[in-house]
């Protein structure tokens, strides 16, 4: 994929109207607020974005170090399947590769113990596998350039793909929570991985920003400037510390034992590193009033 | 045997609970004290000098036949040192150096309508130290488990706050061939911040707690102790808060609410202890007035 297809892409994923869900999410950040622990230190406008970003660290970090690896892998499997050579091998790969989200989602199920985030994941994980069908499929009456270039093939290749695990998804054989799916999205969008992994970090903590503003706890200029001179270096520092993580859904025996293993849990495996917030975020539903639906 | 290794295989013989094998190698120690609730066993947990230091390892594989009830404890809190002054014989007969992750691995299987319950005290690493917990419980059939794991902020009596470098725990309960949890926490020191970003501890991230439980517990035996809780829970309502309360805590059911995942943050560890102690008395019938009491006192 050459540049400019990419940056066109990047313009489309980013689009705040995008219709995923993240607009009812706060991701914990309603009930941390509910329970008093947005607390500016300072009076004013500094203390208020301290406050916030405060939060936004701390949920910025568990969210790339615990979700990352499950994106990287869902990724890595749509674009293995995709290079698959056509015709013959196609079925076997498309086979190949259900399987494999099935295993990211089981696994995803069983490390998210908090019901709310798990809601609040698939409902985001579905929307994303929608969109791609209604939203980035080619329509039916806009013919491609000529009917069998590569890029038509792995299109009508992916499409397919995503029809199939959204009824996977429908008759409940697998979750399709959203980290898994944002990466089977970019994978058939073609973004590479790289990109994929920044973007979906990004989108966590603008959507965080958006829900501060709605929740009145920062104003619609000051979340652009935290956006603009603070989220930035978060988002690439916490993209770079994640990106080669794993989440080890095909490793048959994981242990600590580093020195003959392939993959050592401990220094590359998903974990949560902020145990307060899913404390908090689990308690979303008790609030006597909310606005948000996690 | 190998250091840090130890293994117990309980069984039942007709109604008696028998341990057909009980064994540890330096620096575990396991005990086994008589006790008067039948059908129930105990086990203590015990590390020599009452700590690890960098470059222990433990290792403990545990069998639960079927029916047979084990309870796991400890005495006192485990402590993590990052290395144990005056005694190094561990490290010099392992080749390890304290700066060498300590790490503990436990490996349980629960066979049908066994039970097990893991309710050590809190682990409490002190400044500067590395550890590595990994707890597998594999049941089968209708099998049980209570697993507590929870964690202090280190030795606050000298000023310790969150001040290790680095704690990871793994608690994953397999039931048959599903996965059914695998609760993963790492805390881990933070990196100096470039600007603009400040510079953000660990102990800033987890304040004002000094206290961090994770509760998991699953099987059919253990319903009548989820069901209150899971009311309970269900009657909260929050209202606007100006300051966090003394203690929090979440719960959230697993599978179709074979299982619950209860969350518990505290200022003071005896306010979780006491909060364990209220929720988990319907356990008392099956383990006994006295060793109820040793786990909650």
């Amino acid at each position: 994929m050459d540049d400019d297809q990419e940056a066109y892409l990047l313009l489309l994923l980013s689009d705040s109207n995008l219709p995923t869900g993240s607009f009812v999410a706060s991701a914990g950040l309603e009930s941390y607020i509910t329970h008093g622990l947005f607390s500016p230190s300072a009076r004013g406008l500094q203390g208020t974005m301290d406050a916030t970003m405060d939060f936004l660290r701390d949920s910025l970090r568990t969210y790339a170090r615990s979700a990352l690896p499950f994106v990287s892998d869902a990724h890595r499997a749509v674009e293995s399947m995709l290079a698959a050579p056509s015709n013959s091998g196609q079925d076997d790969a498309s086979s190949t590769a259900v399987a494999q989200i099935k295993a990211l989602d089981d696994l995803y199920e069983a490390m998210t113990l908090n019901h709310v985030a798990r809601r609040a994941s698939k409902s985001q994980g579905v929307a994303l596998l929608t969109l791609y069908s209604k939203g980035f499929s080619r329509p039916a009456f806009m013919q491609a350039r000529t009917p069998d270039d590569s890029d038509t093939l792995r299109q009508t290749q992916a499409g397919l793909f995503i029809d199939r695990l959204k009824l996977e998804v429908r008759r409940e054989h697998t979750h399709g929570h959203l980290p898994t799916c944002w990466g089977i999205l970019t994978a058939a969008l073609g973004l590479s991985l790289e990109r994929s992994q920044f973007l979906h970090l990004f989108l966590h903590a603008r959507s965080l920003l958006s829900a501060s503003v709605r929740l009145n706890t920062l104003g619609p200029y000051a979340a652009q400037q935290l956006l603009l001179h603070a989220v930035r270096p978060m988002v690439e520092r916490e993209a770079t510390r994640c990106r080669d993580l794993r989440t080890g859904y095909d490793v048959s025996t994981i242990s600590p034992r580093s020195s003959n293993q392939e993959f050592d849990e401990t220094t590359h495996g998903p974990a949560v590193t902020w145990p307060l917030g899913e404390i908090l975020a689990a308690r979303h539903d008790l609030q006597h009033s909310r606005i948000f639906n996690s | 045997m190998s250091a840090g290794v130890g293994r117990i295989v309980l069984g039942l013989h007709g109604s008696e609970a028998v341990f057909s094998e009980m064994s540890s190698a330096y620096p575990l120690k396991l005990l086994s004290p008589r006790i008067e609730q039948q059908n129930v066993s105990v086990v203590y947990i015990l590390s020599y000098g009452g700590g690890l230091v960098g470059g222990d390892r433990i290792e403990l594989g545990v069998e639960v036949q079927e029916g047979a009830v084990l309870v796991m404890l400890s005495q006192g809190s485990t402590k993590v040192f990052k290395s144990r002054p005056g005694q190094r014989l561990s490290d010099v007969s392992q080749g390890t150096s304290s700066d060498a992750i300590t790490t503990q691995i436990m490996d349980v299987t629960i066979d049908y309508r066994g039970m097990l319950f893991l309710l050590p005290d809190p682990v409490t690493c002190f400044a500067s130290a590395r550890y590595n917990q990994i707890q597998t419980f594999r049941l089968k059939g209708a099998a049980n488990a209570v697993v507590l794991d929870w964690i202090t902020s280190g030795r606050r009596s000298l000023g310790e706050e969150w001040d290790f470098s680095r704690y990871y725990s793994v608690n994953e309960i397999w039931s048959n061939d599903e996965r059914v949890a695998k609760d993963i926490t790492l805390l881990e020191e933070q990196e100096p911040a470039d600007p603009p970003l400040s510079q953000r501890t660990l102990a800033d991230t987890l304040a004002p707690y000094s206290c961090y439980a994770t509760l998991l517990m699953y099987g059919p035996l253990v319903q009548s102790t989820i069901r209150p809780i899971s009311g309970e829970y269900a009657n909260i309502s929050v209202f606007k808060h100006s300051t966090p309360p003394d203690l929090l805590w979440s719960f959230s059911l697993v599978r179709e609410g074979r299982g619950c995942v209860v969350r518990i943050a505290a200022k003071e560890t005896e306010d979780v202890r006491n909060w364990l102690g209220e929720r988990l008395r319907p356990l008392e019938r099956i383990l006994g007035s006295d060793v109820y009491h040793q786990a909650f006192g």
